[in-house]
């Protein structure tokens, strides 16, 4: 419902600028280069760029780029296809030149026609990619090429640049000529000429910038910016890191009606959160509605709840089905312009779940505010990166006895008071009783992510185990599995179900879940019981040896094999796991060995206790893993490391059992 | 080509980096395309060039009634029997007509009823066309459960293009409708017709879906004097009723699902399920053999001259050959130089799926896909006086079907004619034609595996060779366990308080070389050592990874080597006195079939892997103070299809471990699940089993 903002905005007057003299031009390589057979700032690299080079000439309407790429091994021979993705409805794909030169020198120029295929087309949108391909590739060749992409004299675009590639970049140097409104001497005209989404005069330049250290954007006299960087790393590819591109470098350049990023935010939440107020001003209907769904007599909280619960049994199609628009104009639906329609249909997305919520809430009486999040998943809160876009997803902010408290109403099965893990610490704009503003939510506590798993085995003599064990669990893991239930039918949430078992689980054990309590009760613990059978020990002669837990024994353990780290941990949510297994023993068997009691404390972030009772007859082996951070920095890795190594070998422990006799020396 | 098809798969997709491509749903892990096999040759060979003119024929404006066909097929009840099944394809009708200039088009007719959430997918039909072919309609409604129809408007159809990797790229496009009211319950209906292209005489009619289907129809309508040949795969042949003048419809009734969901190490989906193929025009003739002739007599006509040397080509291969000894070096000269120098890359236009390039093209450029690379091969050993065949494969063994003679097929590999007494022992994957020739089969698009050796996934299949009038199907021989492999050796020191410190030396040889050499190039040094890491941490808790090294790389004849130097802080675990190790410190050749494991009943054979030998043999020096207390007992097992042994033994202050595992097929019958449960389960125990040392 709510419009995001475009991301081409439109010339109001036409600017006629002879067309550019472009003429491909290729360097000599040195000899140095055309020897080169391994890179000592890159070792082991399949390729580095030599030079990349992107010049974004607005007046003239046009972006250029240039590499010129050494390949080192077979792999890096893929860099001779290229791909340039573009928009065929308004831009087209020009001056392709390339060639390739060998290791002696030869050059051999590209001759075929670049290929025109289509991406996607719906009515008169179409996106289109160049596919070119340079000739007789050999490794320690060469590749050099460069193209434009042109755009319509009707438009104006600023550049977004990734200073970041696969591949280890010698030389990088980008330019940007703006639009003649922002060059000095020119800014007076600009109110005449250009306008936002918004109706608003654009009249400043912004650029955003996250560089390696030493390096920023220069603004050269006659209105160009450039930037020259030397030896770029490669972009980073580290398990549980932020999402990629929130961490790669980066500058972005915006034609704005504002003067900076606060100023932007300021002004962008102002409109969204006026748009949001009408959306979900309470209407005599949704008023009534709200009546027979709460009493007066019902405490706030009471309201708050009975309201998440009316709204949750919503259809929402975000996890059922999107209704297009043709269903919905031959069904006599429409698209939700206001809380009411949501109401009305019974169905909504989860944006317009979440802002009915926020509607009923306030009929009820309720001080209730949206905050627009990044998820989590996908991105990082950025406010240097003007762009409303980068917002994806709405909770909601309930004030119940003067406290705050976090709603994730559009995600279906969520519990009331629990947002998806996507949500939290998510950064985005919000309402509150001081207007809007910019902020993050709440992380999640350990203690609301659980899962228990407790079973009871039966061990015969050879290694063989029978029996149940059940996995209890809140918070994120049973939001994963209600909505897999909501998406699919119970057979196939069983079958998935017993495929994340079999992973957790000793190899030669089988598990399958024979049946779920509180699959479609969010507010309840969700439980699945299962049935067990399989090998788990081996036997030697005397002794029968078992793994000394049953779970978790063949998941790998997190950074144990990476000694270095470069970016941020992000292990999306805290979390609490708790196991206890009754090992049933087989007559005339006795414990030798067993799995020490072990307490491995890291202090304030996580902790492994273990402990393991022998009785006659069975032994009972109890873990629980408990992990309160969500995020950490780099710099915090070694001590991340050595908690996980003392985890790793903990969990290696074994359980030997041997022939009473044979115990007694027999 | 095309054809209505369901979701996510319609057209086979190569892999990445080769012809060979993944097709059929349990590739996809969706739905449906009735017929498959021609737009799968689609990606290797082609066609000419015409601009597609695609009218905008769904609904734009208002919307229709559905047709009258469509509502009957609507009211089709659900049959009783059908399970678990999230959909069930009520009805799915083809009427192919071919005019006198034996073009043709396509209709088909489709109904599917949702049944469960995840049924979705099976009623957002597709179709694929290319830039010679030409989509007249694309229509498709939704019948609720109360029945009000609903009718698919433009804004829920999308064009997208049918990428399949960097390397290998299509003109081709698929439309796809996300159908109105889609939900379970719901019977959603399609309707499209398409020009084929104008040079194909084929089509085949998947006669099987992963969901039941309750009524299906193929209807062919040829010219006066028009003639045809059906053959039928993994089905029993229907006699076609004629319902005009000749005009033929095949009909069958109440298709069960073929679903390998959970079932494990099965052949390719679509090497199991039914399906007929249908000839017409002049290739239409009567007889497997004479059907795979005329197949191959199409393709040595489609690339007759396509591999004429060049004066260039001829001076290079000269070259090459010079001053060999014999001819397993001339070959090994060529081939390497192909699967070396030519780089695998192609934007698949139109008969461009099925027609190479020319030699000279493809000699001057340097890259091609897989028919390209057979061309400049063929080319080469030509202007040295070596005839060589196109052979027209599947990457999955199982698809091309002897008695169902078609185009189906992803692949083109090559078959160099032999001398009647050539013996050199390299050249192994030889087989006989039936003109008496000896043929060695080799396939210049893998650029790991050696002349002379195929890799596992062709051994065992069959294969179409192009030879003129002694054009016919053969089988790919399956290679003896010695030609491939990996030998290990190990050397060990254990320190009392658990930790171990290794050096290994690994021989790898044929396709386990490959597949390794594969690995290699497909990565840089930094992922190279990250997978060694991930796969060595994977065995060794607490694992120090210290050096390793390749050897012999780029020679592709010679055994792969690899040294190992890692260590464990935490190898062996006390347990009171004892101290416990796994005497197999590294590497699993266990295989997980949990199904299989489960004792599940079997219906379709297994695929066990790759012929081959694998060796293990550890030595590990003790720590002073400790003696050997236990050690697994020896593991023997010999079976028809492999073997498998393995000991511990303790010598003074050394525990040696040594196993030695021997594969000869690639696929068993399924009478044979037991056996491969007790190999596999005595394989995982062995790999599990612990020594046990004791503290004097």
């Amino acid at each position: 419902m709510l419009s995001k903002v475009p991301t081409r905005l439109i010339l109001l007057v036409l600017v006629l600028i002879a067309a550019p003299i472009l003429r491909a031009q290729f360097q000599d390589p040195t000899p140095d280069e055309l020897k080169m057979t391994a890179d000592p700032k890159a070792p082991g690299a399949a390729a580095v760029f030599l030079n990349f080079e992107e010049d974004t000439d607005d007046p003239l309407h046009y972006h250029s780029v240039y590499a010129r790429i050494k390949v080192l091994t077979e792999k890096g021979k893929d860099l001779a296809t290229v791909n340039v993705p573009y928009f065929r409805s308004s831009d087209q794909i020009t001056d392709i030149k390339a060639r390739t030169i060998h290791a002696d020198g030869t050059v051999i120029p590209l001759a075929g026609k670049p290929d025109d295929l289509l991406v996607a087309k719906s009515g008169n949108i179409q996106f289109d990619r160049k596919v070119f391909n340079l000739p007789s590739v050999e490794v320690g060749s060469i590749l050099e090429y460069r193209y434009q992409l042109r755009y319509d004299d009707n438009h104006f675009s600023s550049p977004l640049w990734d200073i970041q590639h696969e591949y280890f970049v010698h030389k990088a140097r980008y330019v940007f000529t703006p639009f003649k409104a922002f060059q000095p001497g020119n800014q007076v005209l600009s109110n005449t000429f250009l306008i936002d989404e918004h109706g608003d005069a654009i009249n400043t330049l912004i650029w955003w910038q996250r560089l390696p250290p030493g390096n920023e954007v220069k603004k050269e006299a006659p209105g160009r910016f450039t930037l020259t960087l030397t030896d770029v790393p490669p972009a980073p590819n580290e398990e549980w890191m932020p999402p990629r591109q929130s961490v790669l470098y980066h500058v972005n350049f915006y034609y704005k009606s504002a003067n900076g990023s606060a100023d932007f935010w300021a002004s962008e939440a102002k409109l969204w959160s006026k748009d949001v107020d009408h959306f979900v001003e309470p209407t005599k209907t949704l008023r009534e509605v709200v009546n027979g769904i709460v009493t007066p007599s019902d405490s706030d909280l009471d309201k708050a709840k009975k309201i998440y619960k009316a709204v949750q049994a919503l259809d929402n199609t975000d996890f059922s089905r999107q209704k297009g628009k043709t269903e919905l104009k031959q069904l006599g639906l429409k698209a939700a312009k206001r809380a009411d329609d949501t109401w009305t249909q019974k169905s909504g997305s989860r944006q317009d779940i979440a802002l009915l919520y926020i509607a009923m809430a306030r009929a009820a009486g309720l001080t209730a505010y949206d905050m627009k999040v990044v998820d989590r998943n996908a991105g990082i809160f950025d406010p240097g990166y003007l762009s409303f876009n980068q917002l994806d997803d709405d909770i909601v902010i309930v004030l119940i006895g003067g406290k705050e408290i976090v709603l994730d109403p559009g995600e279906k099965m969520c519990p009331f008071q629990t947002v998806n893990w996507r949500h939290s610490g998510a950064g985005g704009v919000r309402q509150s009783t001081e207007g809007r503003s910019v902020g993050t939510s709440p992380f999640q506590s350990y203690t609301s992510n659980t899962m228990t798993r407790l079973g009871d085995l039966t061990l015969d003599d050879h290694g063989s185990v029978t029996g149940s064990f059940r996995v209890a669990m809140s918070g994120q893991e049973a939001l994963r599995w209600r909505q897999e239930a909501v998406r699919n039918d119970l057979d196939e949430v069983k079958k998935s179900f017993d495929r994340w078992l079999q992973s957790t689980i000793p190899d030669g054990v089988e598990a399958h879940v024979d049946h779920f309590v509180g699959l479609d009760d969010p507010d309840a613990n969700l439980i699945a019981f299962v049935k067990a059978d399989g090998v788990l020990g081996t036997a030697t002669s005397k002794r029968l040896m078992l793994p000394g837990y049953f779970f978790e024994t063949r998941s790998r353990v997190p950074f144990v094999n990476e000694e270095k780290r470069l970016e941020p941990i992000d292990m999306h949510y805290p979390e609490q796991i708790t196991d206890q297994i009754t090992l049933h023993l087989p007559s005339g068997m006795a414990v030798e060995g067993a799995p020490e009691t072990v307490r491995i404390p890291w202090a304030d972030n996580a902790a492994l206790v273990t402990k393991t009772v022998v009785n006659p007859n069975q032994i009972v082996t109890a873990r629980q893993y408990s992990r309160a951070f969500t995020l950490l920095k780099s710099d915090e890795y070694e001590n991340l490391r050595d908690f996980y190594k003392k985890i790793a070998a903990t969990e290696q422990q074994q359980l030997v059992l041997t022939s009473a006799t044979a115990a007694k020396g027999n | 080509m095309p054809i209505l098809a369901i979701a996510a798969s319609h057209k086979g997709r190569p892999t990445e980096g080769g012809c060979p491509m993944n097709f059929g749903w349990s590739s996809f892990g969706a739905p449906l395309r009735l017929r498959w096999a021609i737009s799968v040759l689609l990606c290797l060979f082609g066609t000419c060039a015409v601009t597609v003119s695609v009218p905008l024929a769904w609904a734009k404006d208002k919307p229709q009634p559905a047709p009258d066909w469509a509502v009957e097929a609507a009211k089709t009840p659900t049959p009783a029997n059908i399970k678990d099944a999230s959909a069930v394809i009520l009805f799915d009708e083809f009427l192919l007509t071919v005019d006198d200039q034996n073009h043709a088009v396509e209709r088909e007719r489709f109904a599917v009823r949702i049944l469960k959430p995840q049924g979705r997918s099976y009623s957002h039909c597709e179709i694929g066309y290319d830039i010679d072919e030409k989509l007249n309609y694309f229509r498709s409604w939704t019948f609720n459960p109360d029945g009000r129809q609903l009718q698919a408007m433009e804004s829920d159809f999308i064009d997208h293009g049918a990428y399949a990797a960097p390397v290998l790229q299509f003109t081709e496009h698929i439309r796809k409708v996300s159908p109105p009211a889609s939900d379970p319950g719901a019977v959603v209906v399609c309707e499209t017709e398409e020009h084929l292209r104008p040079y194909m005489n084929e089509e085949e009619w998947q006669i099987q879906a992963p969901v039941p289907i309750v009524s299906e129809a193929f209807e062919l309508a040829l010219p006066p004097g028009g003639h045809y040949a059906d053959s039928w795969g993994k089905f029993a042949a229907v006699k076609p009723i004629e319902v005009g003048s000749n005009h033929l419809r095949w009909e069958i009734k109440d298709m069960p699902a073929l679903d390998l969901e959970n079932i494990h190490a099965t052949p390719p989906w679509g090497a199991l399920a039914a399906r007929m193929s249908i000839k017409w025009g002049d290739d239409a003739v009567k007889g497997a053999d004479n059907q795979w002739r005329a197949i191959g007599l199409w393709q040595s006509h489609l690339e007759e001259h396509r591999p004429d040397p060049t004066p260039e080509i001829t001076a290079k291969a000269q070259e090459l050959v010079a001053g060999a000894p014999d001819l397993y070096t001339k070959l090994s000269r060529i081939t390497e130089y192909i699967q070396k120098n030519i780089r695998y890359f192609v934007v698949e236009r139109g008969i461009g799926g099925w027609q190479a390039h020319f030699a000279a093209d493809i000699y001057r450029e340097r890259y091609g896909d897989c028919k390209d690379k057979a061309t400049l091969l063929i080319s080469m050993l030509q202007s040295v006086g070596i005839r060589a065949y196109y052979l027209h494969v599947d990457s999955r063994r199982g698809i091309i079907d002897p008695l169902n003679p078609s185009l189906a097929g992803n692949h083109m590999i090559t078959a160099i004619e032999l001398p009647d007494n050539e013996s050199d022992p390299r050249l192994i994957a030889r087989v006989k034609a039936v003109n008496r020739k000896t043929l060695l089969i080799f396939d210049p698009t893998d650029e790991e595996t050696p002349v002379g050796l195929i890799r596992a996934q062709l051994q065992g299949a069959w294969a179409n060779i192009s030879n003129g009038s002694d054009s016919q199907v053969i089988e790919m021989p399956v290679l003896p366990p010695e030609s491939s492999g990996l030998a290990r050796k190990g050397v060990f020191q254990l320190t009392a308080d658990g930790a171990l410190d290794g050096q290994i030396a690994e021989i790898f040889t044929g396709a386990s070389a490959a597949r390794e050499r594969g690995f290699i190039k497909e990565t840089d040094e930094r992922e190279l050592r990250e997978s060694l890491e991930k796969g060595l941490g994977a065995d060794v808790p607490g694992l120090i990874f210290k050096d390793f090294k390749f050897r012999e790389t780029a020679a592709l004849d010679r055994p792969l080597d690899l040294d190992l130097h890692f260590a464990s802080a935490g190898y062996a675990h006390a347990s009171g006195p004892l101290l416990l190790l796994r005497p197999r410190i590294l590497g699993s050749l266990a295989q997980e079939f949990p199904d299989i494991m489960e004792r599940k009943a079997r219906d379709y054979p297994i695929e066990i892997g790759e012929p081959g030998r694998w060796q293990d043999s550890f030595d590990i020096d003790l720590p002073a103070g400790y003696t050997v207390d236990e050690t697994p007992d020896p593991v023997n097992i010999d079976l028809d299809f492999a073997s498998y042994h393995s000991t511990v033994t303790a010598k003074a202050n050394q525990l040696h471990y040594e196993r030695d595992y021997i594969v000869r097929q690639v696929e068993i019958p399924a009478a044979q699940v037991d056996d491969f449960r007790k190999l596999e389960s005595t394989i995982l125990t062995d790999e599990r089993s612990t020594a046990v040392l004791k503290k004097q």
